[in-house]
């Protein structure tokens, strides 16, 4: 998978470059406006991150004008503002994500994926991780032989964790998800579900399947995956 | 009526001015039409006594004293004419005394002679109360022989006209005065119409619509000039309003950059396996502050666009009740955590026309508060209720409460009662700021009352929806769809 980036902040676009090339991607980087429009029209891209101020020529003209000769390749604009506004006017241009700065490389790693995925939707009834067991035809979680009862909401919960497998999300991904923005405030209820979740899911196993990554958020997965 | 008001002081200072003035002017015309009056007369009767000197007593050596006796009694029939007429000889004996008027008013025997004041006037008055005026000629006939003629008339006349004017001036100056009164009234109340117009506008102006003006009435006196002063103060205002609220919004924006570079990088080294322990928990720490310094950004932008009215762009009609009655089911788990009792009365539907998600967020602020500051086994109490034009949400807890002296302080930005015990639980104190900031946007209010150590209660008022608009609308949508 190709990916462009076209960033004039280096540091931000270095860290991306560095995460998306550890995630198995070819990145190429451009630092603005101009020369990214160069590399967008010259190699055929499967994906482009696209800040919005750039230097040159701004990132909301070279997202008309990649759109102009290419109407198929996802873009993903990067933007330090946030007004609702400004989104809808991007989505409407052709965009076809936005991801506001300062955001978690993970979110950035599940929307790219989420993009490129597009189309071919992949969405297995069954999740798996180790022995946790996630039906979604019948909503049933089995841990081994035990059947595990979870409340809506935990089970909300536990399906975005497993179907993001073995990366770690941030507190403020599972509440965009499983609840909604409004409560992306001072409230600790992720930790208080995942607490109660991990009581349902982990308690008394050996393997503690669902892990705190300080600073970071929450990850499920096998230990052997990471 | 305000006594203490312009238009009430100047209208009692011009009305006693011109009281005061009148009773003056009064005055003067009383006393000046009194000397006239006087003057005429004494004028008139000395006349008399010279025509009689010049005419009769001239030759009274020829005529002999009885023909001049006669002649006064013929030409100027005194007692008919109400006059009265005394000639006086030299030696103080009288040569002639005119009797009794006839309409008896004065009786001449009363009248003491005064021969020696001759070329004099005086009034007399007599014991009957009337008054005379008097004057006294000395006159010398041709022979040498010298005699006092005095003339005299009541007073009467002359003051029944000053007492005509009196009773004109009683019944007059009050009249003047009420009509004084109320013209200067409605003269000040007319000049005074601008400040209260301008009073009023300036009531309403308020952070979010600092882009009004004071009308400015182009009368070229100083109220124009007072309303164009203002009108510079408020652009002032708003031109230091708008910078904050873009400073912040720079500031906020600004910051982003660094902090996505900050969060990256130290998520990229996270992820290594390669990095000791404690470098790994120095890694985690700094990554839980760039993601706190993140949120603390996010609310100072959010309460910047709010307060300068931007960030209500999802408008629309909905059900505060049943947007409580959800929120406050999403947050059981975190009540039941601490064994709080969590009861939420939201019956009867409260529309009201807003940004759902911003009220939301209210919501959660405050019963996420409100549990956090409750201990375990606690009570919080959420109540919604239409009451008269406003839905009303109600947010009590039995928690720890809130000193009376942080109460006012409360929903300023930063500001945090217990600054260790907030900390811990994550807050920077701008929770209620942003709670607040909402609250306003959506032409509502928040007021909050505590007893220390019993609980809290937050009230939150917004104004209802009109619902029959709210039915037309919601057609519309299912329509488009």
């Amino acid at each position: 998978m190709r990916v462009l980036i076209v960033e004039d902040e280096e540091k931000v676009s270095r860290f991306i470059v560095r995460g998306l090339t550890a995630e198995s991607f070819a990145v190429d980087s451009a630092a603005d406006g101009r020369s990214g429009l160069e590399l967008a029209t010259t190699y055929n891209y499967d994906l482009i991150i696209l800040d919005l101020m750039l230097p040159v020529l701004s990132g909301t003209e070279v997202l008309r004008q990649i759109r102009r000769k290419d109407q198929r390749v996802p873009i993903l604009m990067l933007t330090a503002k946030d007004a609702v506004s400004d989104k809808v006017e991007h989505l409407e241009a052709g965009a076809d994500d936005y991801l506001t700065k300062p955001f978690a490389f993970a979110e950035l790693i599940a929307r790219v994926k989420a993009l490129l995925r597009r189309g071919s939707v992949e969405r297995p009834n069954i999740l798996r991780v180790a022995d946790l067991e996630l039906d979604r035809l019948s909503q049933q979680v089995r841990r081994g032989n035990r059947r595990i009862e979870l409340t809506a909401k935990e089970y909300a919960l536990l399906e975005y964790l497993m179907t993001n497998a073995g990366r770690v999300l941030s507190r403020t991904m599972i509440i965009d998800h499983v609840w909604d923005q409004s409560f992306d405030g001072a409230t600790n209820i992720v930790d208080v579900y995942v607490r109660h979740l991990r009581g349902k899911v982990d308690d008394g196993q050996d393997k503690k399947l669902i892990r705190t990554v300080r600073g970071m958020g929450y990850l499920v997965g096998d230990e052997a995956d990471t | 009526m305000n006594t203490r008001s312009i238009r009430f002081r100047l209208t009692v200072w011009y009305a006693g001015l011109v009281a005061g003035l009148l009773v003056l002017f009064g005055a003067a015309v009383y006393i000046g039409l009194g000397e006239y009056l006087r003057s005429t007369l004494t004028e008139s009767l000395t006349k008399e006594a010279q025509q009689i000197g010049e005419t009769l007593l001239v030759n009274v050596n020829l005529s002999g004293e009885t023909y001049v006796t006669d002649e006064i009694k013929e030409h100027f029939a005194p007692e008919i004419n109400g006059l009265f007429i005394r000639v006086t000889r030299a030696d103080g004996s009288t040569l002639y005394e005119s009797g009794a008027s006839r309409d008896g008013t004065f009786d001449p025997r009363n009248i003491k002679s005064r021969g020696e004041k001759a070329g004099t006037s005086r009034v007399e008055g007599l014991p009957n109360g009337t008054k005379l005026m008097i004057s006294a000629v000395p006159f010398t006939s041709r022979d040498g022989e010298t005699f006092v003629i005095e003339a005299g008339a009541p007073l009467k006349q002359s003051e029944s006209v000053l007492h005509g004017l009196l009773l004109t001036f009683a019944v007059g100056l009050p009249l003047v005065i009420a009509v004084a009164i109320a013209g200067g009234y409605f003269l000040m109340t007319r000049a005074l119409a601008p400040v209260g117009a301008i009073t009023r506008t300036a009531e309403q102006i308020t952070s979010r619509n600092l882009s009004e003006r004071l009308p400015e009435a182009a009368t070229g006196d100083e109220l124009e000039a007072l309303s164009i002063a203002l009108n510079r103060m408020i652009a002032r205002i708003e031109h230091s309003f708008r910078h904050i609220n873009r400073f912040t919004a720079d500031a906020s924006h600004e910051l982003r950059t660094p902090l996505t570079v900050l969060r990256g990088e130290l998520e990229g080294l996270s992820r290594r396996t390669d990095i000791p322990d404690d470098a790994r928990e120095t890694i985690e720490s700094a990554l839980e502050e760039s993601e706190r310094l993140a949120k603390i950004v996010e609310s100072l932008l959010a309460i910047s666009r709010l307060d300068a009215g931007e960030a209500l762009m999802n408008r629309e009609l909905f059900d505060l009740a049943e947007l409580t009655d959800d929120t406050v089911d999403q947050m059981r788990l975190l009540a039941e955590d601490k064994q709080i009792k969590l009861s939420c009365v939201a019956e009867n539907a409260a529309r009201v026309e807003g940004d759902s998600g911003r009220l939301k967020q209210v919501i959660v602020n405050l019963v996420d508060n409100a549990i956090k500051y409750t201990g375990e086994g606690g009570n919080v109490e959420i109540r919604v209720a239409a009451t008269d034009g406003s839905a009303r949400l109600e947010v009590s807890d039995s928690g720890i409460g809130i000193p009376p002296e942080s109460l006012s302080h409360v929903f300023e930005r930063f500001y945090r009662v217990d600054k260790a015990r907030s900390r811990k639980l994550g807050g920077a104190g701008l929770g209620l700021s942003i709670v607040k900031s909402i609250c306003k946007a959506h032409g509502g209010t928040i007021k909050v009352e505590s007893n220390d150590g019993k609980g809290t209660r937050f009230t939150v008022d917004l104004p209802l929806a009109n619902d029959d608009g709210a039915d037309s609308r919601r057609s519309n949508v299912k329509e488009e769809r």
